[in-house]
């Protein structure tokens, strides 16, 4: 009786240990597809959120021009105007919430107050898809600075060909206006069309390299963590 | 009945779609004179229900901006009246758009959205970008004030722009953030899918529905007429 006892319980412990080695590989199974995922992906915190609810603020309020600038039928004009604001600040929330995701956040709380100032601005969010994409397929993440950068630098140029097409939308007339029109749009000007545009990238260029000093400055001080 | 008590607020995502009705329809007509006439009713029509407040705050500015361009459009299209008329109708389409959408308060915003089941770090970072900017203008008070009581010099000046103002304004903003952050997460506030409840629970009245149909009858009217 006494060595059946035994056998159960040896068998029951070698079974215990073996399930508990068992859970242990998968635990760290786990935390290294944790790791993993921590390289791309990484989950959002209150603090990234807010910190980048505080930075679009600052966008949004340097942007107040816009409701001015939309009735200028000048192609890229918004985007000239608004360049160095939509570059520079979203640099510096992407340089301390270095997260996929974190512009595409960005231009969703942005949105909201952009549809009352002008509509098809909300296809920002589309255009800060296309920019996250881009910089996750060509960097694999924001780790480099110059992610942040790159970023911050198409953000604002790929509204470009969606305004163009809202301009010829609204402002196609006929009549006595269309010369007024013509005049101001620049007309089938390629020339005028393609150096705005390039105007328009150096801008944000410009605004997303002082972002990144910005950034670079403030975590010299131990400021952004 | 709450559907019949009287609400001096406009429910938020209805203010927004009225916001939308009125600039879209503004823009598409901008070159009649009906659009005149339906701007002037739906400016009445938002005073009457309740935003009266912003309203009287848009007008001054429509009237200079508006104004400013619609002479521009004017002499530049050879004095053509209907250049004019079509330029003041859009900053009045784009000026009158977001008469609602001031009204709409960010606290009623946020929880109109939790209803809806928005994700939790949305509303929150829709909520903080609203309501920081009255704490955004004080922070820049107090950075201009620094600056004057140190002799800084002109703001105009890049170097000094930089220095002694965007660097100590963004370096104040990653503390604000932080403390916001941190006080958040003590009233419980988190970004998973823990349950959540919302006390004042923003519901359609019937003041609302009387105000979109109102626009809407509006629109019918002056495309049929």
């Amino acid at each position: 009786m006494n060595e059946e006892k035994e056998k159960e319980q040896a068998a029951a412990i070698a079974e215990l240990i073996a399930n508990s080695n068992e859970s242990g590989q998968k635990t760290d199974e786990k935390l290294e597809t944790a790791k993993d995922t921590k390289g791309i992906f990484q989950k959002y915190k209150i603090k990234d959120i807010v910190f980048l609810a505080i930075i679009t603020c600052c966008t949004l309020v340097t942007g107040a021009i816009m409701p001015l600038l939309v009735n200028v039928p000048l192609f890229g004009i918004i985007q000239l105007g608004l360049g160095l604001q939509f570059s520079l600040f979203p640099v510096i929330g992407m340089m301390k919430v270095k997260k996929p995701f974190a512009l595409l956040l960005q231009s969703m709380f942005i949105s909201v107050f952009l549809v009352f100032m002008f509509p098809p601005m909300v296809l920002l969010i589309a255009c800060a898809l296309v920019a996250e994409l881009l910089t996750l397929l060509i960097f694999r993440g924001y780790r480099s600075d110059w992610a942040c950068v790159f970023a911050g630098t198409l953000y604002l140029p790929l509204t470009l060909p969606l305004l163009y097409m809202y301009y010829n939308v609204f402002y196609t007339v006929s009549g006595e206006e269309k010369a007024a029109v013509s005049m101001f749009i620049g007309g089938g000007n390629t020339g005028l069309i393609v150096g705005i545009s390039f105007a328009v990238l150096a801008v944000c260029f410009i605004g997303s390299v002082i972002g990144m000093v910005i950034a670079r400055e403030l975590k010299k001080a131990g400021k952004l963590k | 009945m709450p559907f019949f008590r009287y609400k001096r607020n406009l429910y938020p995502l209805i203010a927004i779609a009225s916001a939308l009705l009125i600039m879209v329809f503004g823009l598409v007509m901008a070159r009649t004179v009906v659009c005149s006439y339906f701007l002037l009713g739906a400016f009445v029509w938002v005073i009457l229900f309740g935003c009266y407040k912003q309203a009287l705050k848009a007008l001054p500015l429509f009237i200079v901006f508006g104004g400013a361009f619609a002479l521009i459009a004017f002499f530049s299209s050879e004095k053509n009246f209907d250049g004019a008329l079509a330029m003041a109708n859009r900053f009045g389409a784009v000026f009158l758009a977001i008469i609602p959408s001031t009204s709409i308060q960010a606290v009623a915003m946020t929880r109109n959205l939790s209803q809806l089941h928005t994700p939790r770090g949305i509303t929150l970072g829709m909520l903080i970008t609203m309501s920081f900017i009255p704490v955004l203008k004080a922070e820049i008070k107090r950075v201009r004030e620094a600056m004057r009581t140190r002799g800084a010099g002109s703001i105009l000046n890049p170097k000094i722009f930089y220095r002694a103002f965007l660097i100590p304004l963004v370096t104040r903003l990653v503390d604000i953030s932080d403390t916001l952050a941190l006080s958040i997460e003590t009233r419980g506030f988190t970004l998973g899918k823990s349950k959540y409840t919302v006390y004042k629970k923003e519901a359609v009245n019937y003041m609302d529905v009387v105000y979109i149909f109102g626009l809407v009858a509006g629109i019918v009217l002056c495309v049929v007429l």
